[in-house]
């Protein structure tokens, strides 16, 4: 059996050997193999290295090589960390094999690309693992750098680049909160080190409170949490797909856990802090809200899986909150299963999300286009991926028996479960929750099959899509396997409760993996109970009688393929299929609040003379943002206001220079007067 | 947990499971039938929906030539989840012993994969009538589900749990009315008209284009995949009154394993199925369709009507 | 923990559903219907009230209630509408949807649930059933009165309004004396009576009903 520190360091070696492997200057597929074989055993030792921690005990490992505590490296793996680091590895495996077949799309530039990819999970992992303020923010700044890198990969669009300084902007918008937050904790506690921010009981509230609020915010614009998603659905898309891929399951997940730390592991919530909770739930809902209405009306399929992680987040979010909330009025096992609730719905969403987008990957890769509307037939062109998709679309709605669904269904049972919260105002409050998640479970299914039905079924409505073909074997292998998880975490759900309650020392009963899940009320009684198992084999069961019922009472009658029925109009083709927008219209209309949506219809009459008889006519629906409208346009105009009005200060002139130092100089001492 | 799980038990749960399956298209005759008669005509047979499942189970069966592995699977995926679904509804006695595998959630859940299938089936013969259907069932089906949660929410405060045995048991042990109850009562037959597609929410009657909804998406199928979707629809409006019958006006029904008391329940049912099958059919003839776009203003009362009764048990 | 029946809690279930109808309607004979239904209901409740005190001049005012409120009121409607044009009837474009209005007066119920919960007059059972219920319906009355724009709507708003003032005198107080009561009715009929000839006018003049169109009135 290995140690856990050599364990790491093997983690740490392959990732490095990754990256300086991917400068061997090599074609063809072995490159590929050399650049991706590596991420995947650092993958495996990852997944080994978290159950060791989770069955195990922490790993701490301090490297201090100067006397003055800001800038040493400390590293911590306890359980909260391992369960991440256990997301981290589960998704990159996966990824990685994918990404094999999928290099060929990057043929040109895999050496720059293999760098980046390795260096990306290298600093991920290291993220989670980091023990100080200075170890975190340098790992996750390296985890923001590679990933605009990544980002911006394809740098010969230029809206490609629009996006990816966006994401720069954003995030290190992010990381100036984070660190606020962290500076604010140290204020506190005197040291840099997350130890000493575990004893934070006794701080002052103000200072405690605002601490939160950065955090909040911090990890919140990393997380796409609105109304500081903007970036999101603009960067996600434009990343390559296995890119995209780690950073909705996995990049979305760090700064989750950024958020756990702070609340779950340096502060407890007592009743006093009850609003962090409260606050967290309210922005998780609007979240959810906003990302999947958002999500049902894009027509690039990429794009609408971008918002739908806002969606997910905000799902996430909502679990958290009501943990926090749970944990202020003492109710620990409440607590516990929200907990559970959302760090169950981090490894399905890790889990669901990046088989999607690895999923519209061989769209691209197969058809080049990430437009709905080029898409359609796919099913029949491209078999195994559209039976992939379908897993994760079913997961992605919320449906039994997928992963999706046992989280969700924790989710409701958690908001449910305020109902025991004592204070009055909470329970009507968080019982309202009920209805934007509910809205949310709502609009991802149909977000699902809107993706699913308008890509894979009926016609092909292009030529690319008409001649579509099946991926390469490895990207067929990288997405098989995350589809095994989304159904085995489905058909027994307690194998990852368990683990988590590992981690988070939930007090859950331990039970074995083929027991259902199962809740009680006040009074002892089975509120609910949940066992995937039991219904697949009652489903089998059902199919197999309604079989029979069929084969015996309709003894053997005939099925004949004719064309779809035309109305006796003459051949449908492609034009006369729904179109992707159409088929979201009727949402579009009942949330035109959200959308502002426009119809231009432009007609250019064949002649002045007649101008009844029409040329050419086209018609243009566009819908906005309304957070672009109402929060960031009025934001970045006052930013360039205020940035001009400073820019006055910049006179050029010795004596005004003179002039601030003499002022700075003034505030300073009357501040060492006052101050102390 | 498992000490109430007894064979008598399970296969009484299983019989009043196939009572709701077989009991099913008897419903649907009886509310065509009396739609008939409050529009003066005469009507077909309360029976003809069986003589029509028969017919089409041992008819021919014409395919789209555009259809691919989905359109096929779907009657199929369809039957299955809704029957399944039955069997976590109490109907005779206020207990179903599968209770133990899944609550309210998943049986919404269940019908969810239903129509997730059946959307994906409409959108798959590439035909304009399946998309327009497909399409505002996505409309529907996404507004509705808010109703839905909040109801459950409402019910569950009130009786202890979204296990459906014990909400069932404590309506049944408090038989008296409360504002809560009342109020989630309105909601959820709200929700049942707009779930098994009712006027004013889509007209089951007709084939044009303009009032269709579920009939649009199921355009295609003939034979014994029409036969299997026509049942389905049948099976998931008696469960959904089963559930408005058992949580809210639960009289009568059989809280042990006797046979008089399961006799009693059983009769009790099929009268009050049959009078909310009545009802239905004459609110069917009193209401037009309503236009698409309104149809939220019907799913927002079913959500003020939930949310106030939260607030009154929370409050009042 | 399982509540009882309650007379008192159902028939603030009942004023609350008559309240909602008119906000979930479009039509006049709809909010027409459903005011008067809710009449009923506040004179069963004053009933009921007097039944609970025994204070024997409620039992008039439930009487009034009835006379005026259930089969005055909605005769008179009907004879001063009855040359009124259909659109002036319907409610099609208000100024917040019916649906987002639905929601916002749920939420108003919400809320003066809310704020009644710490009432002092916690104890009695009269007040606790009826106080929130009468908030309510002055609120929604209010929101009524603020969202739609046919005349005829902001009239039933009024109605409403009145009703829940009412019900929250008699409930809080048990009775203000009956001689006030008696003046309360004749300032709503006067009320009723002074709308319907405004409302006449207002059709004569701009041929329509909308009170979006009193803007044309003001001095440019």
């Amino acid at each position: 059996m290995l140690e856990n520190s050599s364990i790491l360091q093997f983690i740490v070696v392959s990732y490095l050997a990754g990256s300086a492997l991917s400068f061997v200057p090599r074609h063809g597929k072995l490159s590929s193999v050399l650049i991706f074989v590596p991420s995947m055993t650092a993958a495996v030792f990852e997944i080994i290295l978290s159950l060791g921690v989770l069955f195990g005990n922490p790993l701490k490992i301090t490297i201090t090589n100067s006397s003055f505590d800001l800038f040493g490296f400390d590293i911590l793996v306890d359980n909260i960390s391992a369960f991440f680091i256990l997301v981290i590895g589960l998704v990159s495996f996966a990824v990685a094999m994918y990404s094999i077949g999928y290099a060929k799309e990057y043929h040109k530039k895999k050496t720059s690309f293999g760098f980046l990819f390795n260096t990306f999970l290298l600093s991920m992992f290291l993220v989670v693992i980091a023990n100080n303020v200075f170890s975190f923010l340098v790992f996750w700044e390296i985890m923001s750098l590679t990933s605009f890198f990544l980002v911006i990969f394809d740098h010969e669009k230029s809206e490609n680049l629009k996006a990816g300084l966006l994401y720069l902007t954003m995030t290190h918008f992010g990381t100036a909160f984070i660190f606020g937050s962290f500076l604010l904790s140290s204020v506190q506690t005197g040291s840099f080190s997350f130890d000493s921010f575990r004893h934070l009981e006794n701080s002052n509230s103000l200072i405690k409170n605002a601490s939160f609020v950065f955090a909040l915010i911090g990890f919140g614009t990393k997380a796409g949490m609105v109304p500081f998603h903007n970036w999101l659905p603009k960067a996600h898309p434009v990343a390559p797909s296995n890119v995209s891929a780690l950073m909705s399951a996995v990049m979305l997940k760090v700064a989750i856990y950024g958020l756990i730390r702070i609340t779950f592991d340096f502060n407890t919530v007592t009743q006093e802090y009850v609003w962090w909770g409260v606050l967290i739930t309210l922005i998780g809902a609007a979240s959810s809200v906003i990302g999947v209405l958002y999500a049902v009306l894009e027509n690039d399929i990429k794009k609408a899986l971008a918002f739908s992680s806002i969606e997910n987040i905000g799902i996430i979010f909502v679990g958290i909150g009501l943990a926090m909330v749970f944990n202020a009025y003492n109710l620990a096992s409440l607590a516990g299963l929200a907990l559970t609730a959302s760090m169950f719905h981090v490894l399905n969403h890790a889990i669901f999300k990046s088989l999607l987008f690895m999923g519209s990957g061989s769209i691209l890769f197969s058809t080049k286009t990430k437009n709905m509307e080029f898409l359609g037939g796919l099913a029949k062109k491209m078999p195994y991926t559209s039976v992939l998709f379908l897993i994760g679309s079913l997961s992605i709605a919320g449906l039994p028996p997928f992963n999706g669904f046992v989280s969700e269904w924790l989710t409701l049972q958690a908001i449910m479960m305020s109902s025991q919260i004592p204070d009055v105002l909470l329970k009507v409050l968080l019982g309202i929750v009920i209805l934007p998640v509910a809205l949310t479970a709502g609009v991802a299914a149909v977000t699902a099959v809107k993706i699913f039905g308008i890509s894979f079924l009926s016609r092909p409505r292009s030529d690319s899509a008409s001649n579509a073909f099946e991926v390469p074997r490895t990207m067929i292998a990288g997405m098989t396997l995350l589809a095994l998880f989304a159904i085995s975490l489905g058909v027994l759900p307690l194998i990852g409760i368990n683990l988590i309650s590992l981690a988070f020392d939930i007090q859950a009963p331990q039970r074995g993996p083929f027991d259902p899940i199962s809740i009680q009320n006040t009074s002892g009684e089975s509120f609910a109970n949940l066992s995937i198992l039991s219904i697949i084999m009652l489903l089998g069961i059902v199919a197999i009688g309604t079989y029979l019922f069929i084969r015996i009472l309709g003894k053997n009658p005939q099925r004949k393929i004719y064309e779809t029925w035309d109305c006796g109009f003459g051949k449908l083709d492609q034009k006369t299929q729904y179109t992707a927008a159409s088929l979201s219209q009727p949402i579009r209309t009942i949330f035109k609040f959200l959308y502002k949506p426009t119809l231009t219809v432009n007609r250019e009459p064949h002649s002045q003379s007649n101008k009844f008889v029409k040329k050419s006519s086209s018609v243009e629906s566009k819908t906005i943002d309304v957070f672009e409208l109402w929060f960031y346009l009025p934001a970045t105009s006052f930013c360039i206001k205020f940035f001009e009005k400073i820019r006055r200060m910049q006179t050029g002139k010795v004596n005004a220079y003179l002039l601030y130092i003499m002022i700075a100089l003034m505030l300073l001492l009357i501040f060492a007067r006052f101050g102390s | 947990m498992f000490a109430d799980f007894n064979a008598t038990r399970v296969i009484l749960g299983v019989l009043q499971a196939f009572l709701l399956v077989l009991f099913a298209p008897l419903i649907t005759g009886i509310m065509k039938k009396v739609k008939a008669r409050t529009q003066k005509r005469v009507g077909a047979s309360i029976f003809q929906p069986y003589y029509d499942i028969i017919k089409l189970i041992k008819k021919d069966e014409t395919v789209s030539e555009q259809s691919s592995w989905v359109f096929r699977l779907n009657p199929w995926i369809n039957f299955v989840a809704i029957t399944t679904a039955t069997l976590f509804v109490p109907v005779v006695m206020a207990y179903s012993p599968f209770g133990i595998a899944g609550d309210i959630l998943l049986i919404l859940g269940l019908y969810g994969l239903a129509r997730f299938f059946l959307i994906l089936a409409g959108l798959d013969v590439s035909s304009v009538f399946g998309g327009l259907g497909s399409s505002r069932e996505m409309m529907m089906s996404s507004i509705v589900e808010p109703a839905i949660f909040i109801m459950v929410l409402s019910v569950a405060i009130v009786y202890g749990g979204t296990d459906v045995s014990t909400i069932v048991n404590s309506a049944a042990q408090s038989p008296l009315l409360i504002p809560t109850t009342i109020f989630a009562a309105i909601s959820l037959f709200i929700i049942i008209l707009a779930e098994t597609g009712r006027l004013p929410f889509d007209n089951p009657a007709t084939h044009l284009e303009l009032t269709m909804i579920h009939e649009a998406m199921v355009l295609e199928y003939s034979g014994k995949s029409l036969a299997l979707i026509e049942w389905s629809k049948s099976i998931k409006q008696i469960t959904l009154l089963a559930l408005l019958i058992n949580i809210f006006v639960p009289f009568g029904i059989s809280s042990d394993v006797s046979a008089l008391t399961l006799g009693l329940g059983l009769i009790s049912f099929v009268i009050k199925a049959v009078l909310f099958g009545i009802l239905i059919a004459f609110l069917e003839t009193r209401v037009a369709k309503w236009r698409l776009f309104r149809i939220p203003d019907l799913i927002a009362i079913a959500i003020a009507s939930s949310l106030i009764g939260t607030t009154i048990f929370y409050i009042g | 923990m399982m509540p009882q029946f309650d007379l008192l809690a159902i028939c603030s279930a009942i004023l609350l559903i008559t309240t909602f109808a008119v906000v979930a309607r479009r039509g006049f004979m709809d909010w027409l219907n459903a005011y008067r239904y809710q009449s009923i209901a506040l004179a069963g409740v004053t009933a009921i009230i007097a039944f609970v005190t025994g204070i024997w001049e409620i039992y008039i005012a439930a009487i009034l209630t009835f006379v005026i409120k259930a089969i005055v009121i909605p005769k008179v409607f009907l004879r001063v509408t009855g040359g009124l044009a259909i659109k002036n009837k319907i409610e099609t474009d208000p100024y917040i949807s019916i649906r987002s209005s639905v929601i916002l007066s749920a939420l108003l119920v919400v809320f003066s649930y809310f704020i009644t919960e710490q009432f002092p007059f916690k104890f009695d059972k009269v007040v606790n059933a009826f106080l929130p219920v009468s908030i309510s319906m002055f609120l929604i009355g209010i929101f009524v009165m603020i969202v739609r724009k046919k005349t005829l709507n902001q009239v039933v708003g009024l109605l409403i309004l009145e009703n829940g003032l009412f019900l929250f005198a008699t409930s809080l107080t048990h009775g203000i004396s009956l001689i006030i009561e008696v003046g309360i009715f004749i300032d709503v009929i006067i009320g009723v009576i002074i709308s319907a000839i405004l409302m006449q006018r207002i059709n004569y003049t701009f041929d329509s009903m909308s009170v979006a169109n009193l803007e044309k009135l003001r001095d440019e």
